[in-house]
């Protein structure tokens, strides 16, 4: 089945992209990130004035492993999860809120932004998006993953070395 | 699980290489990563100890290209494969969509291809999968060895039905490595498109 982990489509995606802009000016943290549990990147946020990011794939692998293996070790002690999941290093830190029971929302910060405001925020755009997604009332856009496409994308998997092990 | 991403326009599988310790899953990842042009992969990420064992994973995300205005990505993972890194095996295999077992031609690995194979029956029944319903492929690695078991006894051992695609490699060499990756890939688009 080919299904969104979140809903965030149409309306509702302009709606948390501005909610993610706010975040951001509000807390003055660079980025903001919502990635599902299997690590995939859903959407994101940068501040105009943070440096370019890492590339967004590790990050949200990263992320997405290192939250579970955290509730791994919590379920280790009885607990549900952790509940709060913060990493801070010199120059920068991550704050990470749980968006449900498929993804995650994640504020990346430097030392210009005092944690106080990244939690306060972060947990405030979390509650906003909550009440987005459960309002959401925009039919769910389709996409039907038929024989044809399965084809053309079995044509491009058969071209993805191609270019170099015929030089 | 498969996703559709319908504002960034993707859609994204998880493809799991899974084995024994050694067996060369991180060879593939590594020779994935060197053969595919630039443009069609990202970054490889590898969280290993300081000799080089994986600890946690291997990640290596793919981009096919577009289909009907859709990107297809895949993410590539390798677990650990020593036996007491079963916790970090489980959690990888979340949302799994594909897997390739990478089983070692080593005579003194027979038993371990078949613990990994039985270890991997049971993670996914944590997610309440079945290894038949799940895309599934064989990779033989390590046939350069001189004293490489026969494929027969190693498809007796691992696959008895002999239903399983298997798959003859030198990963070191870059030899086998293509042809699971595809065919593991292409089960996962069929599955895909039959249910529809
Ligand atoms: N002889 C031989 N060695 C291999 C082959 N593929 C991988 N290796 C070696 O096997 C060892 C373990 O490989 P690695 O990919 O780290 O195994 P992993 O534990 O499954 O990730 C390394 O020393 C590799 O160089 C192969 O096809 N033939
Ligand atoms: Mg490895």
């Amino acid at each position: 089945m080919l299904e969104p982990s979140l809903d965030l489509y149409g309306a509702t995606f302009d709606k948390v992209d501005v909610v993610l802009s706010d975040l951001l000016v509000k807390s003055h943290a660079r980025y903001a990130l919502i990635v599902d549990r299997t690590g995939f990147v859903l959407m994101h946020q940068r501040a105009v004035w943070a440096p370019k990011p890492p590339s967004l794939d590790s990050l949200a692998t990263l992320i997405a492993s290192n939250y579970s293996a955290n509730a791994a070790i919590a379920k280790l002690f009885g607990e549900d999860g952790f509940r709060e999941t913060v990493q801070q290093g010199t120059d920068v830190g991550t704050y990470l809120e749980e968006l449900g029971d498929k993804a995650l929302l994640v504020t990346v910060f430097d030392a210009s932004a005092p944690l106080g405001k990244v939690k306060l925020f972060t947990k405030k755009a979390v509650e906003q998006i909550r009440f987005l997604l459960e309002g959401v009332d925009e039919p769910r856009p389709t996409f039907e993953p038929d024989q044809a496409w399965s084809d053309d994308t079995g044509a491009l998997l058969d071209g993805l070395f191609t270019e170099r092990t015929h030089p | 699980m498969s996703t559709i991403n319908f504002s960034a326009r993707e859609i994204n599988f998880k493809i799991v290489y899974y084995g024994p310790g050694l067996s060369g899953k991180t060879t593939n990842l590594k020779q994935i990563y060197d053969h595919v042009p630039g443009e069609s992969k990202g970054e490889m990420v590898s969280l290993q100890t300081e000799d080089e064992r994986t600890l946690f994973f291997d990640f290596l995300p793919l981009d096919l290209g577009k289909v009907n205005g859709f990107k297809t990505r895949f993410h590539l993972y390798t677990v650990p494969g020593q036996v007491f890194y079963n916790s970090s095996r489980r959690l990888i295999l979340r949302g799994v969509d594909g897997v390739v077992f990478v089983a070692d031609s080593a005579p003194n690995r027979l038993r371990a291809n078949a613990e990994s194979l039985r270890n991997l029956r049971e993670n996914l029944e944590e997610y309440n999968l079945r290894l038949g319903e799940v895309p599934y492929v064989l990779q033989v690695n390590k046939r350069d060895l001189p004293d490489a078991v026969p494929m027969e006894m190693i498809r007796q051992v691992l696959d008895p039905s002999g239903k399983v695609g298997a798959f003859e490699a030198v990963a070191a060499e870059f030899k086998g490595v293509v042809e699971p990756l595809k065919a593991v890939s292409k089960l996962v688009l069929e599955k895909l498109a039959q249910k529809t």
